[in-house]
């Protein structure tokens, strides 16, 4: 039997290692991590929860958000991307993804929201920027286009951990976003019609 | 606590104010097609039986086709499971009702050459056409699927079916498990009109019409044994309102036998969790996704893909490649967040592609995956119970995938697509023909390209050797005389085909067969 006490309560710590157990490549990533520590600490919370969280901690909630901020398209820089963005998309601060996130990564097994955890704090010091870019400093402090360069460097890395990585923060934050009625018009999509209730 | 039939009752895991123990002849384990079906077949013959769902039961009054609802409701880890390195997104029921609640209602019988290969290279004696016409016929009934309906073709599907048909590649119309259909488009999210014939509002209703106990929102843990008899099933009650255990242990004895259908991935961790079996070396092995690649088109009209039936038309042209992995199409719907998902990129380059949503059509290719060499992927379960499952790409799948996205081209740019926009990351741009050599040359592998599953078959693979299989040919477990398999994760290899209506009538012949007195 799995043991599920621990689940709901607000960690004080960040959890360790569970994301980088994946062999040669992550326990590279650990030693590395542990020879920067400069790179682990310094970061800006500009995001404050709405509400009590359950998964995340406040710094936690704060770099995914930040990482949000550049996922979805209302906060787009033009640099990486093309035209610029559009004022009609909402942020993703405006739809509160990280809350969202937040509480529907509660709900998962224990070690999956200790992962993501973890995954947010490497993701925030860099570490992966000496397999990438050679760029470290916290994500919160990056200007935009710096952010989108670290986001790119992961989603094209020959790494297939930090490529998972990657993957694992921009579906989180994309199925927060776009499953939001306020994007709908945006996109084309009218919404779900109206059915006839049916009778019991 | 609830009431659905005449005599079974409806019992929710966070309903128990104490640790729950009760005795059956049976317990059933999984309430998707394998299981209703085992359910409603003993029950009918008279067996006290218990059903047991880690989901939670909801109805057509809940099902508000959104998909902000659907997924972490509906689906198997709140709509998050994902193979390990999640390069395969896993698309899986759980509810009562299972996979039936929220698949897209395509229905077809094992072909035949799938089931020859069962036969021939796995042992699987006595699974043919014929003895399964039978079930297949009863369940196609009690499903209403008809013949394929042109009317329940929407756009999305009529670029598919325009494509294949200039390319003479014959498309056919897909036979669906709907009564009174709407053509809303939402089956995935469950339907709200009770259209769909899912196993919700047809096989469960009739075990507990039949006498059958559900027990919803318990998370079954551990199958007991004495010998070579599984003895009980023990589960952990569940708050649905947090998905946690509440502390409550539900104990569930059975006189008889265990019946194990809690789908493929969740079957073999439970046995793999209850040491049964996990001897041979063989549970979870060859576990087969149909790994499915999307590739999306724009047209100059609206396609609106979603709305409509999700689908409607196939094309198994390429099922049979020879020695080289086969594929099938069909079609996906198009709702913003599962295609959010599956358009690469962030920021304004994802927006671009969200903006045309709805010109946009999605074929899918789906690997026939297990027939060849290919041993597919594995189900391993941690020490603290974490389910996983590992799906390496081989070079095998990707020349089929890479194989199929050509010709996936092929046809949107037949039926008349401005452009085809691959979902490689970053993707490729193709406008006619010669652009599809990219394809060839593009990258392909975990996070390479957006794959996902809607298919999960294996990791308790029947046969007639025990050195080869988990179950006999008959679904009973090889080390033990009293447990039975009635889900898909029994099947040696992938299908070829949708899975819904194989399980159905495999179900229905393994539990016709289990001895009730």
């Amino acid at each position: 039997m799995s043991s599920d006490a621990s689940a709901g309560a607000t960690p004080a710590s960040p959890p360790r290692r569970g994301f980088l157990k994946k062999g040669i490549l992550g326990a590279a990533l650990l030693f590395v991590g542990g020879a920067i520590p400069i790179a682990l600490r310094g970061g800006i919370d500009r995001a404050r929860p709405r509400g009590a969280l359950r998964l995340f901690t406040p710094r936690e909630y704060a770099i995914f958000a930040a990482i949000a901020a550049r996922i979805v398209p209302g906060d787009a820089a033009p640099a990486a991307a093309g035209p610029g963005p559009s004022p009609a998309w909402p942020t993703a601060e405006a739809l509160d993804c990280a809350g969202k996130a937040d509480a529907l990564m509660a709900q998962a097994h224990p070690s999956v929201g200790a992962e993501l955890r973890q995954l947010l704090h490497l993701f925030e010091s860099g570490v992966g920027g000496v397999f990438t870019n050679l760029q470290v400093s916290p994500f919160t402090r990056l200007a935009p286009t710096e952010m989108d360069a670290r986001l790119t460097a992961w989603r094209t890395s020959h790494l297939t951990l930090l490529r998972s990585g990657y993957q694992a923060l921009k579906r989180l934050a994309q199925a927060t976003y776009y499953s939001s009625p306020e994007v709908y018009p945006l996109m084309g999509y009218p919404g779900p019609p109206v059915v006839p209730q049916v009778p019991a | 606590m609830g009431r659905l039939g005449d005599h079974g009752q409806v019992r929710a895991g966070g309903d128990f104010q104490d640790n729950h123990t009760a005795e059956y002849d049976f317990v059933v384990v999984g309430s998707g097609p394998g299981g209703s079906m085992a359910a409603a077949i003993l029950a009918g013959r008279g067996a006290h039986v218990a059903l047991v769902e880690e989901g939670s039961r909801y109805t057509r009054r809940d099902f508000n086709m959104e998909e902000s609802w659907a997924y972490p409701h509906l689906y198997q880890e709140h709509g998050n499971r994902a193979t390990d390195d999640l390069s395969i997104i896993i698309l899986q029921g759980r509810t009562v009702g299972g996979g039936t609640t929220v698949n897209w209602t395509s229905s077809f019988r094992t072909p035949d050459s799938t089931l020859a290969l069962w036969a021939s290279r796995h042992g699987v004696a006595g699974l043919d056409g014929a003895a399964l016409a039978p079930h297949f016929a009863v369940v196609e009934q009690r499903l209403s699927i008809g013949p394929g309906n042109e009317d329940d073709v929407n756009r999305n599907n009529r670029k598919l079916w325009d494509g294949a048909a200039k390319l003479g590649w014959k498309p056919e119309l897909i036979r669906r498990s709907v009564k009174g259909c709407a053509r809303l488009g939402y089956c995935g999210m469950g339907c709200p009109l009770d259209a769909k014939q899912s196993a919700l509002i047809t096989y469960v209703p009739d075990a507990l019409a039949a006498g059958a106990d559900l027990y919803t929102d318990c998370r079954a843990k551990l199958i007991e044994t004495d010998h070579r008899n599984a003895r009980a099933v023990v589960a952990e009650a569940l708050d649905r309102t947090r998905d946690r255990p509440t502390g409550r242990r539900v104990v569930l004895h059975a006189r008889r036998g265990v019946v194990l259908a809690a789908g493929a991935i969740n079957t073999p961790a439970l046995l793999l969790r209850s040491h049964i079996g996990s001897g041979s070396g063989l549970l979870g092995l060859r576990t087969f996704l149909h790994p499915t690649v999307p590739l999306v088109a724009y047209y100059s009209e609206p396609i609106e893909g979603f709305y409509g039936p999700p689908q409607s038309v196939a094309c198994h042209h390429f099922a049979d490649r020879g020695d080289r992995i086969g594929y099938f199409f069909e079609t996906a719907p198009i709702h913003p967040m599962l295609a959010a998902l599956a358009f690469p990129g962030f920021g304004g380059e994802h927006r671009r592609a969200a903006e045309r949503l709805a010109y946009a059509q999605a074929t899918i290719a789906l690997l026939i995956d297990g027939h060849h060499d290919d041993q597919g992927g594995r189900v391993t379960v941690d020490r603290d119970g974490r389910v996983r499952l590992s799906y390496p790409l081989r070079d095998a799948h990707v020349e089929a995938a890479r194989d199929a996205l050509a010709n996936m081209a092929r046809v949107q740019l037949a039926a008349g697509a401005q452009a085809v926009v691959t979902l490689h990351d970053p993707p490729l741009l193709i406008r006619n023909e010669s652009d599809i050599a990219q394809i060839a040359r593009a990258e392909f592998g975990a996070n390479r390209h957006t794959l996902f599953s809607a298919h999960q078959m294996g990791g308790c693979a029947m046969g007639g050797d025990p050195a080869t299989s988990v179950v006999d040919a008959h679904g009973r477990h090889h080390d033990l005389d009293n447990l039975w398999i009635t889900d898909g994760s029994i099947f040696p290899t992938s299908l070829g085909v949708n899975p819904q209506l194989s399980i159905y009538a495999i179900a229905r012949m393994i539990a016709g067969q289990i001895p009730t007195a």
